[in-house]
């Protein structure tokens, strides 16, 4: 008796034996092609006619499209649960890391700054007003309330202002984590966000020794970077490359990551910006977009440039990107490596911001320095500007269980699903993104937004339209891309 | 400027009307009423809004109005299945106390 069923058992018989499974779809481009995806992440492209026939069942089934549609659960043609059960278990895939809860937790060990950058997230004080420096005391209440995190795995990343101006609490934080963690037991780990300028040996030795890795900021060649980034002495470039190079002698080449962001200089400079990055040895580069939150706003940095302006960036940067390779110069874009991960396995990053239910609390937190805990890095944001709709509690006084179950927590969660949001609930793209209440309400004034007005789904559209569109027309760029997805 | 289009709902739903309408409401404000199986839509565009511009919309819409004619058919056919696989998905996840998973 044969192990397995004949090929023709899972054939449809003829025309118009087959059921329809649960799909979305949405225009891909103006010539009438759409892509459509299920609940598991699939995804095909066919023409309107196609889609019509499909919905009409009049597609023929013996052919290729037929059997991709049926392999990648679009429709059934066997009549039995197979398809339910695996289109089930593969969803159940996608979302079972939400069950580990909060992994990432931010911590704000000082607001203090040397640079002056105008488009500042974070709303920076002066360097001297050491009353915005988380303290000892607090510190350890933090870290109460992180190892109440169910999560397996912890990462623990310093943050500022300038986090390495309170570098005692930063290594008073890894050291009581650490003895802490020996009866927790967590995968633990650390990363410091600093501009480096102010890293001595001292710092670096401690973060080779303790397992510390390092986030700067590189904007860009000098011009852009010094521009960007302000600081007396007008050497932020000279100080970042420097200390990029410090760091990776002790703590290694790998541990030393860098993050640009995206303003009006840097728009038609992305090339030179990608070169910068070469040239420093990074293998990765995350093209992002000015925040619109603290100084940004203020300064009206964030009307510098219009979303069209940054997809153009962005579509430049990843196509020079992929003939970099092409030229056997290995770098990836981080944010396409987050969505095609999404798009192209059963994995999800946990990228906050392509999250649904949305990421804020349940997969990051932010402790400011004074112990209030926010929903987000963004939520904190926006508690500088004044808005403390995201302000969840403090750890001094309120306990996790009156933190993690605060309606300024829950509500925003559920209501910005996007399962159930307008135009999202239809849209073939979701899957692959996220609900961002903090940002629909920063800008917007509510949870969800209207999505045709929404500046992050113009983005994220565009950028899921665009890396199907490359992964359809340039073969070395998909294989590239499944390279990037499953690394 | 001001545009009225009429859509007979015997064959697009008010549903799909609806979401179509709200796919475009970063380029016009609408306005529905219902009178014997019509739907009257008073269309507003801002303006500025050139007859090129109104006419790229209008032709848009209408290729949205059959997609979501075409939504409206998909949901409806797989309601159940959609059903019974999130509830697979999403059961015994061991998130409530006394269940197993």
């Amino acid at each position: 008796m044969s192990r397995f069923k004949e090929i023709g058992d899972f054939a449809a018989e003829s025309e118009g034996q087959y059921r329809l499974l649960p799909f979305r779809f949405s225009a891909l481009n103006d010539r009438d092609e759409y892509v459509l995806s299920n609940a598991a992440g699939e995804f095909v492209v066919l023409h309107r006619v196609q889609l019509q026939n499909l919905v009409d069942k009049t597609l023929p089934t013996d052919g290729e499209l037929f059997q991709e549609l049926q392999a990648k659960h679009f429709v059934d043609s066997t009549g039995g649960n197979l398809s339910v059960d695996l289109l089930a278990l593969k969803l159940r895939t996608r979302l079972h890391r939400l069950a580990d809860f909060t992994g990432l937790h931010m911590i704000v060990v000082t607001l203090r700054c040397d640079h002056s950058c105008p488009y500042c997230q974070v709303s920076r004080q002066t360097e001297d007003r050491a009353h915005y420096d988380m303290s000892v005391e607090l510190a350890d209440k933090t870290l109460d309330f992180i190892f109440r995190s169910p999560s397996p795995a912890i990462k623990i990343e310093f943050q500022g202002g300038e986090s390495l101006l309170n570098f005692e609490v930063i290594r008073h934080i890894v050291l009581e984590a650490k003895r802490r963690n020996q009866t927790y037991k967590r995968n633990l780990g650390f990363v410091a966000a600093t501009n480096l300028s102010v890293a001595t040996d001292e710092m670096l030795e401690f973060f080779s020794a303790e397992g510390v890795d390092v986030s700067t900021s590189l904007d860009g060649p000098r011009d852009i970077h010094n521009k960007n980034r302000p600081r007396p002495g007008k050497n932020s470039y000279e100080k970042a490359i420097a200390g990029i190079h410090r760091a990776r002698e002790f703590v290694g080449k790998d541990r030393v990551s860098a993050l640009m962001t995206t303003t009006e200089a840097s728009l038609g400079r992305v090339k030179d910006i990608i070169d910068e990055y070469v040239r420093q040895g990074f293998h990765g580069i995350f093209l992002r977009k000015l925040s619109p939150y603290g100084f940004a706003v203020k300064t009206d940095a964030i009307g510098a440039y219009t979303i069209d302006e940054w997809i153009d960036f962005y579509k430049d940067g990843v196509d020079y990107i992929i003939e970099l390779n092409r030229n056997g110069v290995r770098i990836q874009e981080f944010f396409a490596s987050v969505i095609l991960k999404k798009m192209l396995t059963s994995e999800d990053t946990g990228f906050v911001d392509l999250m649904s239910p949305a990421g804020i609390g349940i997969k990051a937190l932010i402790y400011n320095y004074d112990g209030s805990v926010y929903a987000s890095d963004e939520a904190r944001m926006l508690a500088e500007m004044g808005d403390h709709t995201f302000r969840l509690g403090n750890v001094a006084t309120d306990s996790y269980e009156t933190i993690m179950l605060s309606p300024a927590l829950l509500d925003p969660i559920d209501q910005s699903i996007t399962v159930s949001a307008p135009m999202c609930d239809e849209c073939a793209f979701e899957p692959y993104c996220g609900a961002d209440p903090v940002f629909h309400h920063g800008i917007y004034g509510d949870f969800v937004g209207r999505k045709p007005e929404s500046s992050f789904c113009t983005r994220n559209m565009a950028t899921f339209r665009y890396l199907i569109e490359k992964m359809r027309s340039d073969p070395f760029a998909k294989g590239l891309f499944y390279q990037w997805a499953n690394r | 400027v001001e545009h009225k289009i009429e859509v007979d709902l015997n064959v697009y739903s008010l549903d799909a009307l609806k979401r179509s309408l709200y796919r475009f409401s970063d380029r016009l404000s609408s306005f529905i009423q219902v009178d014997s199986g019509v739907a009257i839509c008073t269309l507003t565009f801002g303006s500025t809004a050139s007859p090129e511009f109104i006419s790229v919309v209008l032709d848009n819409f209408r290729k949205e109005l059959l997609d979501q004619d075409l939504r409206d058919r998909v949901r409806k056919e797989t309601e159940a299945v959609r059903n019974l696989i999130l509830s697979h998905a999403l059961s015994k996840t061991g998130l409530i106390g006394d269940e197993s998973i």
